[in-house]
């Protein structure tokens, strides 16, 4: 009885199954209300599947000095395994004057531009008003750089992620690799990264790179290339608070040998009463490690959104820096605009071997020393507003997006202590004005 | 100096608290929010790009959220 | 009158897209009045909404076309053309097809005309049990032997009524499943208010599949993993009537008028296609003690919860 009633209650299985099939068969034959179901893509439509394309158009303007271009790409895909391939293009358009380390003086000075000829004839020169801060108003670089991502999922908690860069510009070549691993915990709350970097570079100088220390006007040079190399590592920290508050900390460090020095970069030599006696090139030590702490969160409300971040590094040059930036989001319009207001306060301490000037009565010509003002103790804000308009569905993430941005940064450096006579009254070391204005386009 | 002691102590404490915080957190079901472009760690990529670009030519301090990757003569 | 129509369409036909940790997006959106979902592995967003506009799409449509509480659908047209010979669209001869056959080999329990005890029984949770004479009378309203049906001709009579929401949702899965199968070669799971279908599990494991306690919605009583197929399940989590101290669900045996003695709290199987993992379900269902006997001879993957 019992097995006669599995076998006609099986059949009501097996019948149900055909009428299913008939059913799903049947009316899959054809489309309802034009939705048919469209060929499957050919080549080019599976491989424009998630596909992103991010890019920007930057102009940078500082007052008085550079200029710059600066158009960028950015294009990824996500694969159906989960995995993402991004490949990035850079271009740099550099021009305008730079300032080349001497400092301003009550009589004109005359410098050459860097070039393979020597400071005789044939050579670049310029002159700075009395006054000025000597700038060299023949800069003019061109960089290229490419770079290339790779995020592979490995389980369902762990993610190994690789990238390598190129850059090229006239005097400097560089390759850079990393490769970090990613592993997620505690309902994916909770997240932590170990990566690791590797940087090798090659200095070309034009016109040869200057013996280091010696005096400028003797033109000294040695040999073509040169090259520095860097190793760094970072620990990561991810952590999901509350609904809207994420929040990410980090460990780094890094480690750089060989040469260091800027070759364009000259330091002033003054005597006693402040007056040009001559320039150095300046010398900087073969080797720099530098640790840095950073914390970001990131808190969100209905319509306004918050990043807060800070950042501490310091390293064995003796500079310290401290770096906090508030960068808020307002979205209106149905989430379809958003206006971003940013703040960012800068703040870093000299290096050890940092000198406005030099002494020409205490030169040895073995010791470190540098003029460069970003080695110098310096102050800087940044403020910044972005508006995006937003096309298709808002709530998105990668919805396709229009923008513009306009920043403003300022750069502000304390007055060197006890200035000689002849240099009193002298701005020295005049501050950095720069706007830079940027549209972006993603979709 | 006091701010920079300041900023190292709120370094500090965060460690602290990112590693006894792991509890936190929220189900999986509840990141609606957490989803919203603004709050991706690595949002705006390319404005922190050409940002870290900027700070790292004109500052002596770099990088430190991700690899920066100097990769650029500017500096 | 129009323009609150217009602002109830607007409001209905919003897809939401949220994350599901770092691997998973859904995109949410409500249709034949349950939470729909389209789970996908993360991706770019607008591939996502892509593809959940055509699983909404589907689904509205099919919401539209036989849903007996709209008056612009197929349904509401039969109704109001009882005792005329009517002749269906190749969609809505299968699916009364497909009811007919389920009708034939259930026995009489499965039935779409037993829809106007609806007008007896208000599943509310409180202590209303309708009237025994009301019922009987509605049973001479209630067959689908009483229907004239040759494909593609259908005659309703007076009096009675049709509801396909015993299989309208699970057949939307299925449709939706296909269509989006067609479309991508991603793994996704079709997800309407607990009747889903995956084509294929993702790369870090199986879709994990809770299955609501009937009563209480927040722990899920158990995870499944669900590499491919469907899963259907029939509850009463929600809709009940209390008498003399006993819980009735909402399925109703139409021999009878009444609810289904000793019905199970809930019912989940899993089978090829959601529509015929919800037959099941229902029929289990309806088999009230014999509930997992039942799924047993049927050799499917079932839970049943009491």
């Amino acid at each position: 009885m019992q097995l006669k009633r599995a076998a006609a209650s099986l059949s009501t299985r097996q019948r149900l199954m055909a009428a299913s099939c008939a059913l799903l068969g049947a009316t899959s034959a054809r489309g309802e209300d034009g939705v048919t179901a469209p060929a499957p893509s050919g080549l080019f439509g599976t491989l424009l599947d998630n596909v992103t394309l991010d890019s920007a158009l930057a102009y940078y303007h500082e007052n008085g000095r550079i200029r710059a271009v600066e158009p960028i790409v950015d294009v990824s895909k996500v694969f159906s395994g989960g995995s993402t391939l991004g490949v990035d293009g850079v271009f740099d358009s550099l021009s305008g004057s730079t300032p080349n380390g001497a400092l301003p003086s009550r009589a004109p000075q005359t410098f050459a531009s860097p070039s393979a000829k020597g400071l005789g004839a044939g050579s670049r020169t310029y002159t700075t008003a009395p006054g000025g801060l000597p700038v060299d108003p023949h800069y003019h670089d061109e960089r290229v750089a490419f770079g290339l991502a790779w995020n592979q999922p490995l389980t369902r908690t762990l993610g190994l992620s690789l990238g390598a860069k190129v850059s090229d510009e006239h005097d400097f070549v560089s390759l850079t690799t990393s490769a970090s691993l990613a592993s997620a915990f505690n309902e994916k709350n909770t997240t932590v990264s170990l990566g690791i970097t590797d940087e090798i570079d090659s200095v070309k100088p034009i016109g040869g790179a200057p013996l280091a220390g010696s005096n400028y006007a003797l033109f000294e040079k040695t040999g073509g290339s040169k090259s520095k190399d860097g190793v760094g590592a970072l620990l990561g920290v991810t952590q999901i608070i509350t609904r809207q508050w994420i929040s990410e900390f980090d460990l780094s460090a890094d480690r750089f040998t060989g040469y260091l020095n800027d070759p364009y970069k000259i330091i002033s030599v003054l005597d006693g009463g402040g007056h040009v006696t001559g320039y150095q090139y300046e010398s900087r030590p073969d080797e720099r490690t530098r640790r840095g702490a950073y914390l970001e969160n990131r808190l969100a409300g209905n319509a306004l959104s918050a990043a807060l971040s800070l950042r501490y590094t310091s390293d064995d040059w003796r500079v310290r820096s401290d770096t906090a930036e508030l960068r808020m989001r307002w979205t209106f319009a149905e989430r379809v605009r958003y206006l971003e207001p940013v703040v960012r306060w800068y703040r870093q301490t000299a290096a050890d071997f940092y000198v406005p000037w030099l002494d020409a009565a205490l030169q040895t010509g073995t010791t470190f020393a540098s003029s460069d003002s970003r080695l110098a103790p310096l102050h800087s804000m940044t403020y910044g507003i972005k508006f995006a308009e937003r096309m298709g569905d808002a709530s998105d993430p990668q919805a396709s997006e229009l923008n513009v941005r306009l920043q403003y940064y300022r750069q502000t450096f304390d007055s060197p202590r006890s200035i000689p006579a002849a240099l009193q009254g002298l701005d020295l070391i005049p501050a950095l004005n720069a706007i830079m204005l940027q549209v972006g386009w993603r979709f | 100096m006091r701010a920079q002691t300041l900023i190292g102590a709120l370094l500090a404490g965060a460690s602290l608290m990112n590693a006894a915080c792991s509890p936190l957190g929220v189900r999986p079901w509840q990141r609606e929010t957490l989803a919203r472009e603004e709050m991706q760690l690595n949002a705006e990529p390319l404005d922190r790009a050409i940002d870290d670009h900027l700070y790292f030519s004109k500052e002596a301090a770099a990088g430190g959220r991700s690899f920066a990757g100097g990769g650029c003569g500017c500096n | 009158m129009h323009a609150q129509a217009q602002v109830e369409s607007t409001i209905e036909r919003e897809l939401r897209l949220e994350a599901r940790g770092r691997e998973m997006c859904a995109v949410c959106f409500l249709a034949m009045g349950s939470p729909c979902e389209l789970l996908l592995p993360a991706m770019s967003g607008t591939g996502a909404l892509a593809l959940a506009q055509i699983a909404a799409r589907e689904a509205w449509r099919i919401e539209q076309k036989f849903s007996r509480y709209r008056d612009d659908s197929v349904i509401a047209w039969i109704h109001a053309h009882r005792g005329e010979l009517l002749e269906l669209d190749e969609e809505s001869a299968s699916l009364i097809d497909f009811a007919a056959h389920c009708h034939e080999l259930s026995e009489g329990l499965f039935d779409i005309t037993s829809g106007v005890l609806g007008q007896a029984w208000r599943f509310d949770g409180a202590e209303h049990v309708p009237d025994p004479q009301a019922i009987e009378r509605l049973l001479a309203s209630i067959g689908f032997e009483k229907i004239q049906w040759q494909r593609p001709r259908l005659m309703l009579p007076e009096g009675m009524e049709l509801d396909l929401g015993g299989i309208g949702k699970e057949y939307a899965v299925d449709r939706v499943h296909e269509l989006l199968a067609l479309r991508t070669s991603m793994p996704f799971l079709v997800n309407f208010g607990g009747d889903l279908r995956a084509n294929r599990p993702p790369q870090w494991g199986p879709w994990q599949v809770g299955i609501e306690r009937p009563d209480s919605d927040r722990e899920a009583t158990m995870v499944l993993g669900l590499e491919r197929g469907a899963l259907a399940t029939s509850g009463d989590s929600r809709r009940f009537v209390r008498y003399e101290g006993r819980r009735y669900g909402h399925i109703l045996d139409p021999r009878t008028g009444w609810p289904v003695p000793q019905a199970p709290r809930s019912v989940s199987v899993a089978a090829s296609s959601c529509t015929e993992a919800g037959l099941l379900s229902t029929l289990a269902m309806l088999k009230g003690a014999a509930a997992e006997q039942f799924l047993a001879e049927q050799q499917v993957p079932h839970w049943v919860l009491r």
